[in-house]
């Protein structure tokens, strides 16, 4: 097989995943049963009336990603330059996850107007854990041992047949795919630590329950971040592994190494799946409750960013929308990360 | 290791921070050496303004119960506070007492309550 027919395969499980996504999220809003609509407590006959038009405008702000892709996919497929599904995977998955962030608030913020209004009001009391909690804490040695290593290995293994190589190597073809995969790597380690950091109060009544449900959402995008970081590290080490290989044998580890990393994504997928399910059935036993708004004045906020450095919150809520704090040291890291990640994106597709 | 706030208590928040480390400390949940987290982060964390954890924290160094170290943040420096007058520390018993009996408890009954709130409070502590 070629390694466009490869990618037409991975943009094909691409669709699969995404259907599979999509019935999720489309069931988010019922699961806790017919007198809830996402977390909140509705009444009794919301979805006989305007609930019904707002969980029906949820599901149409669910296709936009769809209306943004397909349009581009036929470009793609129509030039023929099918590696770039690679970053329109890339781009709509992000585009996805950004989409769902923003449509759930909204949803909810049109259903409260039907909500039961003593499950309105903010709860009084919140406990917060002192407990420390460490980025190793939850990060295994051996593993962030060996990812180091490989990496370290990949890249000494690639600078050696750049260096001694009797034919002209082009320095982007043999660093360029390593390095964007290390520094999405290293993205995954971002978000670990910006996992491990995210704390917040839990109301007093349920709070086992809540931070139950907390830890082990934590657990499993922390295992997902590792699962990835894994995944890159594999991408890096064969890299040199491909690139030194002969003539004759180079077209059969490529397969090898395309095939591998296929049915990885669909074994990871299905694996995510599982345990998004068992987890599901922790966080529905901790009720949604609103928690209090501690801090007040907000209402001077400019969407979408402010500075804001006396609250130190990375988003901060305003009296009509909310606002990404520049204060806050994750969101300049964040956005520092995002920058560079265009940067690097540039230089290593676009000039030539 | 919970620190609770309520905002129906009278308390301002910096009160409840400082008054709920305190409680932390006196029931040896955070021992002598113990990181607290540090300002920006607790603030961050809990949702409130930089100013309201600092003053907690201001409180607690005060009474020399925490140390705290720029850009390191906050440790628990002892498991008893600075020394204070009879009278300062008598003050708010009394403020208290005096409550419970407005509110028509027996004196028995106080002394029970008494007893149970510092069971509570030293729970954990030699």
């Amino acid at each position: 097989m070629t390694l466009n027919q490869y990618i037409v395969i991975y943009y094909i499980i691409f669709w699969a995943v995404r259907i599979n996504g999509c019935v999720r999220r489309g069931r988010q809003p019922l699961l806790r049963g017919p007198e809830w609509f996402f977390s909140v407590h509705v009444r009794p006959d919301f979805y006989i009336g305007e609930g019904r038009n707002i969980l029906r405008r949820y599901w149409m702000r669910m296709l936009i990603p769809f209306v943004v892709d397909i349009p581009l996919a036929i470009a793609i497929f129509i030039s023929g330059h099918l590696q770039l599904l690679n970053l329109l995977i890339l781009a709509v998955a992000a585009l996805i996850h950004i989409n769902h962030s923003f449509s759930v608030p909204l949803a909810e913020r049109q259903a409260q107007p039907f909500a039961v209004l003593e499950d309105e009001q903010p709860v009084s009391s919140v406990v917060f854990s002192l407990k420390p909690r460490r980025l190793r804490d939850y990060s295994n040695r051996t593993l962030e041992i060996a990812i180091a290593l490989s990496s370290v290995v990949a890249f000494a293994w690639l600078a050696h047949y750049y260096l001694t190589s009797p034919d002209h190597q082009n320095l982007r073809q043999v660093f360029g795919p390593p390095v964007l995969w290390l520094y999405i790597q290293s993205g995954f380690l971002f978000a670990k630590f910006v996992i491990v950091a995210w704390r917040s109060p839990a109301p007093q009544t349920q709070a086992d329950k809540h931070l139950e449900a907390r830890e082990e959402r934590r657990k499993f995008y922390l295992r997902m971040c590792d699962w990835s970081r894994i995944l890159h590290s594999i991408l890096i080490l064969s890299w040199p592994v491909l690139l030194t290989a002969s003539p004759s044998y180079r077209e059969q580890l490529g397969n090898i190494w395309l095939a591998g990393l296929l049915a990885t994504t669909v074994a990871l997928t299905v694996w995510g799946e599982i345990r998004r399910r068992k987890i599901l059935k922790v966080v529905l036993l901790a009720r949604p409750v609103k928690l209090p708004d501690l801090m007040g004045h907000a209402e001077t906020l400019k969407w979408p960013v402010c500075y804001q450095p006396s609250a130190p919150l990375s988003v901060l809520k305003g009296a009509h929308s909310y606002s990404l704090n520049f204060a806050n040291a994750l969101t300049q890291l964040g956005t520092a990360y995002l920058a560079g990640m265009a940067v690097l994106v540039t230089v290593l597709f676009m000039r030539r | 290791m919970l620190l609770a706030i309520n905002t129906r208590d009278p308390r301002a928040i910096y009160e409840q921070v400082a008054d709920g480390i305190k409680e932390l400390i006196a029931r040896r949940e955070l021992r002598e050496g113990a990181a607290l987290p540090p300002v920006r982060q607790l603030a961050a964390d809990l949702g409130v303004n930089l100013n309201t954890i600092a003053t907690a924290y201001r409180e607690l160094q005060k009474q020399g119960l925490i140390t705290v170290k720029h850009g390191l943040g906050a440790v628990v420096a002892s498991n008893t506070a600075a020394e204070r007058s009879q009278g300062e520390l008598l003050r708010p018993l009394r403020a208290a007492l005096t409550e419970l009996v407005l509110t028509g408890l027996a004196p028995n009954q106080i002394l029970e309550v008494v007893a149970r709130e510092l069971r509570t409070v030293t729970k954990g502590s030699k």
